[in-house]
């Protein structure tokens, strides 16, 4: 009977447990959390409209063309009725990209490792800047530069590789004119994709557990074989999504693209250094102005197609990214 | 970082080497000497690598710029910042003409699409760094998968949304809008990344005096990012101020001078993009200047947004 009564006691006496919440209970915080979050729905609902819009102009063309859009080879917009196919472009904007990756991963990577294991603060610094300020420059200025300036430079390359790997396939050419080959689109290409993959590396470098390079030391490991066997290892998913997120930027470039490539029907299947090539963006960009209503139907669906590739490349590189960096979280 | 490589790591190899490779038997059987040397050529090979590389992407960059200053500033005067391109053609003498229009083009367009895209970039990072909702994940991954998103499709989208949709003419404003998913992503990251430099107290702080959460936002949190928040902007604006290709694609580009966005208007990117059409030594010459034009305005946003971050910026 007193054990009751103590019980009794001894629960009103204790203060009952209130329910703490987080939730926003203001109408005004409600307002606030509101606005943020369809800020943020906003941002998806834009990349569904982008979808839904390109599809819904391209759906003509897609069905008239049926999958030849994308592996055909003929783009005829003035015969009845149109042939409108992209399998060059498209090829050709893939084999930029990685062209591009091939050539920018090398470069990313020794600057990443120059800044965050070589340098002395200060330049170290300054290199940050440079990275940052070849990652700001717009690609237009990057094409012209391409287009005057680093043409010739490149075709003399191509000339080079040709004459002494020309035996290889890949480096044979059969003109014997080294211009606005996809060999020089790809140079093109690295220069604006190494300030991504570069930064993306730094990151990762400099967010790396000390204690394990400390160990690699230690235990009588050179710095090369350091970088090597546990530096690299440790940081590659990182990097992996840095060279993906490149490769979905080289994937989309414009109109440095166009200023140096020849673009070509004529499929090339990986000489880089024949003076034809393809790219989607760039196709787009150069019979957009004197297209006819079905020729815009068809640039609408090769527009489809390239947003699709870039945001399942980004996608995944973005997924990758922030995988590889719990601290973001 | 530099500690590392500061210590005198490589005269203790002779000793710990073999024991790093116990199994390798070729190795066992070289001499202190050879296995320094191995090991040292390993090294150099790797540190000259990468400053031969690093040291490229200098050289590019230099390049780059050496070229837009040294054959820009041939066409540069004070009548060519400031005149409009009526009455000029591809071979008018540098003399006569400029790119005054498209500057404020380019300021018009820029300005109205940065007014649209950094509330809602501010916003974003807000639903990112100050809620715990769920879909943050998505949102996050999303917004960097924005980033890729090709110049062309984003004018190709406003085309067919507005242009060939609700049958409206060319016009800045379109452009306007062409440019906010691109620079979106961008202002987003970098203003996400500026209030998650915020201390978490700070806001309990203000929270624990009773403040209501939006309150706490915008007196606290806010002040305290605002140099990170208008990084943000500045990145921003640079990411979006030299793209062509949806400008092309949304703006009928003019000669005169126009401050009407809903008329055409010139840009620089589409002057570039109009005059490198013409092989003329003048109009590669006009191009190469708008070129250089774009790079200042570039080097004034990248210089301000370095200024401004530079006193809150902690570097982690």
């Amino acid at each position: 009977m007193s054990e009751v009564t103590q019980d009794r006691s001894a629960a009103a006496a204790a203060p009952q447990k209130r329910k703490l919440s987080t939730k926003p209970h203001a109408r005004a915080d409600r307002v606030f959390f509101g606005l943020a979050r369809s800020a943020a729905y906003g941002a998806i609902v834009l990349v569904g409209l982008i979808l839904v819009f390109l599809l819904m102009r391209s759906a003509p063309t897609l069905a008239q063309q049926g999958p030849a859009f994308v592996t055909g080879s003929t783009w005829n917009g003035s015969a009845t009725p149109p042939v409108l196919q992209i399998g060059p472009m498209l090829w050709g904007s893939i084999l930029i990209a990685i062209i591009g990756v091939i050539f920018a991963v090398p470069l990313s990577i020794a600057t990443a490792y120059f800044i965050e294991f070589m340098a002395h603060k200060r330049v170290a610094a300054v290199a940050t800047i440079v990275v940052d300020l070849l990652a700001a420059i717009p690609s237009i200025v990057v094409g012209l530069w391409g287009l005057a300036v680093f043409t010739p430079v490149a075709a003399g390359w191509g000339e080079w590789l040709n004459k002494y790997l020309g035996f290889i396939p890949i480096f044979a050419s059969s003109t014997g004119n080294f211009q606005g080959t996809p060999f020089t689109a790809g140079w093109i290409v690295a220069v604006m994709i190494v300030p991504i993959i570069t930064s993306v590396s730094r990151e990762i470098f400099s967010q790396m557990d000390r204690d394990i390079i400390n160990a690699s030391l230690a235990l009588g490991g050179t710095k090369a074989t350091s970088f090597f066997r546990v530096i690299l290892p440790t940081a590659s998913g990182g990097i992996v999504g840095g060279v993906l997120l490149g490769l979905g930027r080289a994937l989309g470039e414009t109109v440095a693209i166009y200023f140096v490539l020849n673009l070509s029907f004529d499929i090339n299947w990986g000489q880089i250094l024949e003076n034809h090539g393809g790219s989607v963006a760039s196709l787009i960009l150069s019979k957009f102005g004197e297209a006819t209503q079905q020729e815009i139907g068809g640039l609408m669906a090769a527009g489809l197609v390239l947003f699709i590739i870039t945001l399942l490349v980004n996608w995944i590189a973005a997924w990758i990214v922030n995988l590889a960096q719990p601290w973001r979280r | 970082m530099s500690d590392v490589s500061s210590q005198p790591v490589l005269a203790e190899q002779p000793i710990l080497g073999p024991l790093a490779r116990p199994t390798v038997q070729a190795w066992e059987k070289r001499s202190a000497g050879q296995k320094l040397r191995m090991l040292s050529i390993g090294d150099g090979a790797l540190s000259l690598g990468s400053i031969l590389l690093s040291g490229f992407v200098l050289v590019l960059l230099a390049s780059l710029i050496w070229s837009v200053l040294s054959l820009g500033v041939k066409a540069m005067s004070w009548q060519f910042i400031s005149q409009n391109n009526i009455y000029i053609t591809p071979t008018t003498s540098l003399e006569y003409g400029g790119v005054g229009h498209a500057i404020l083009g380019t300021v018009i367009i820029v300005g109205l699409s940065t007014l649209i895209t950094v509330p809602l970039g501010v916003l974003v990072a807000v639903y990112l760094t100050e809620t715990r909702e769920k879909p943050r994940g998505i949102v996050r991954t999303l917004v960097q998968a924005m980033s890729g998103l090709p110049s062309v499709v984003a004018g190709l989208f406003i085309y067919s949304a507005l242009i060939v949709g609700l049958r409206l003419g060319y016009a800045g404003w379109l452009g306007s809008l062409a440019l906010i998913p691109l620079m979106l992503p961008t202002v987003a990251r970098v203003a996400e990344e500026a209030l998650r430099l915020v201390p978490q107290d700070l806001r309990n702080g203000a929270l624990a005096l009773g403040a209501p959460a939006y309150r706490a936002f915008l007196m606290v949190t806010l002040p305290a990012a605002k140099s990170g928040l208008i990084t943000a902007m500045i990145l921003g604006i640079a990411r979006v101020i030299g793209e062509t290709a949806p400008l092309i694609l949304t703006v009928n580009n003019t000669n005169g001078t126009t401050v009407d966005p809903s008329q055409p208007m010139a840009s620089l990117p589409t002057y570039i993009f109009q005059f490198i059409a013409n092989t003329n030594d003048t109009s590669v010459q006009r191009a190469w200047g708008a070129a250089l034009m774009v790079l200042i305005l570039v080097a004034i946003l990248f210089t301000a947004a370095r200024l401004v971050g530079r006193p809150k910026k902690a570097k982690k």
